[in-house]
């Protein structure tokens, strides 16, 4: 039907953006096809996939576990991810005495190159504010129950250092390649709030 | 200032842009393994050190690098970069017995946030 | 600065919130926008930074800043960056919400 409008009046912050988009590109300081190209990028491109290669690629290979234990932005830039809110990555592995989790009190900061952007829950008030004081409580709530006699380290972002959890691998696992290894890995794992 | 083109954004977002800068002569303060207490600064400005921290005991874990000094180039004052360190504090310095014996917090704190212990 | 956002160990919020497992990116286009604007205006704006991108978040009323959502956060840091630097006004960014809401009454 001609001049039928389907569409629900946009919010207040849509019309914002919308504007300030406008007048940024009215002054020529933002190309709206760049920002397409970012959108796109961050949402088809650049995810936990990632991550999950690097942590099969250590579970597999034993010298480049070593070395992504050493230098974790080099060897994560051996399997071909790099880039912005990941320029100096340090892995912590989880052992049988250690258990790691990685928070951003104070914001949100976040490893993008390996795991994409932040799920809504890591960037919450209840985990920014709660994880660092009682880890076992919250990774509880994630039905991962830590043993008192583990150790948990917190390690709260708060530089440009970004953080990777190497889970352990799992035990019924020998034999798998690493394609097949990186499908067990998940985005919680390598956050620390699951066992893998 | 002039827009990013479309085809520049790709070899900037995987490129990065590194917070490290270069030592340029500075020597770190502290090594691995040295106690530190996180000063008790209350910058009105910005800075990364949180207030669960602040007076609190810890030890360095590890020399990061020299990286850029957020309190300073928030506020239009430059990159002012220094040593950056990770530093281990036992969860029951910061939190009290309720925290378990054996976990820890590890926080990247500016060599400006510390003072030996 | 002491401000809302220094909330590593504070009491009272709850349980974490899960939603659902496999989430969108952004689930508004205008969260994809701000986010893509926020890295180019921190890039290219005299005096922005991801610093300064971080403290205009900081700087939010205590009671906005617990009340908005994330994307809305950084939409609010946006504004102060480029007010701040003079690119635009608040009355230009009003102004023109202002004419795009009456062209969507329109159609």
């Amino acid at each position: 039907m001609a001049g039928h409008n389907h569409n629900k009046p946009e919010s207040e912050a849509a019309l914002r953006v919308k504007a300030i988009e406008q007048l940024l590109a009215e002054k020529g300081l933002v190309d709206p096809a760049a920002l397409d190209v970012m959108v796109d990028l961050y949402e088809n491109r650049v995810g936990p996939r990632n991550g999950a290669a690097v942590v099969a690629r250590a579970w597999s290979d034993e010298a480049f576990k070593v070395r992504l234990l050493d230098d974790a932005t080099a060897a994560i830039a051996d399997v071909g991810y790099s880039g912005i809110q990941g320029e100096d990555m340090v892995v912590v592995e989880n052992t049988p005495e250690v258990h790691n989790v990685v928070v951003c009190t104070l914001c949100s900061c976040y490893p993008w190159p390996v795991l994409g952007l932040p799920p809504v829950w890591y960037k919450s008030f209840a985990y920014r504010s709660r994880v660092v004081r009682e880890p076992r409580a919250v990774l509880a709530e994630f039905d991962l129950v830590i043993p008192d006699e583990t150790e948990i380290r917190v390690w709260d972002s708060s530089a440009e250092i970004r953080y990777l959890v190497l889970p352990r691998r799992p035990a019924d696992s020998d034999g798998l390649d690493e394609e097949a290894l990186a499908a067990l890995v998940t985005r919680d794992g390598m956050i620390g709030v699951a066992a893998v | 200032m002039g827009a990013f083109p479309p085809e520049a954004v790709e070899a900037v977002v995987f490129g990065g842009s590194t917070a490290r800068r270069p030592a340029d002569g500075m020597t770190p303060r502290f090594a691995v393994g040295d106690g530190v207490v996180a000063r008790n600064i209350q910058p009105a400005g910005h800075t990364r050190l949180p207030r669960y921290a602040r007076g609190k005991p810890g030890v360095v874990a590890r020399v990061q690098g020299v990286f850029v000094f957020p309190d300073s180039n928030a506020m239009g004052e430059g990159e002012a970069p220094q040593y950056l360190y990770a530093v281990r504090f036992e969860a029951r310095a910061l939190w009290g017995l309720d925290a378990g014996p054996r976990d820890a917090l590890y926080l990247d704190l500016w060599d400006s946030y510390l003072d030996p212990l | 600065m002491d401000g809302i956002h220094d909330m590593g160990g504070m009491h009272g919020f709850g349980a974490v919130p899960r939603g659902e497992h496999e989430e969108a990116v952004f689930h508004q286009p205008w969260e994809g926008r701000i986010f893509a604007i926020a890295f180019v205006v921190e890039s290219i704006v005299p005096g922005a930074n991801v610093d300064a991108g971080r403290h205009a978040i900081e700087r939010i009323d205590p009671a906005a800043y617990l009340a908005a959502s994330y994307y809305e956060r950084w939409l609010r840091s946006v504004e102060s960056l480029i007010t701040d630097a003079g690119v635009c006004s608040d009355e230009d960014i009003d102004l023109r919400v202002a004419a795009l809401r009456t062209k969507a009454a329109d159609v």
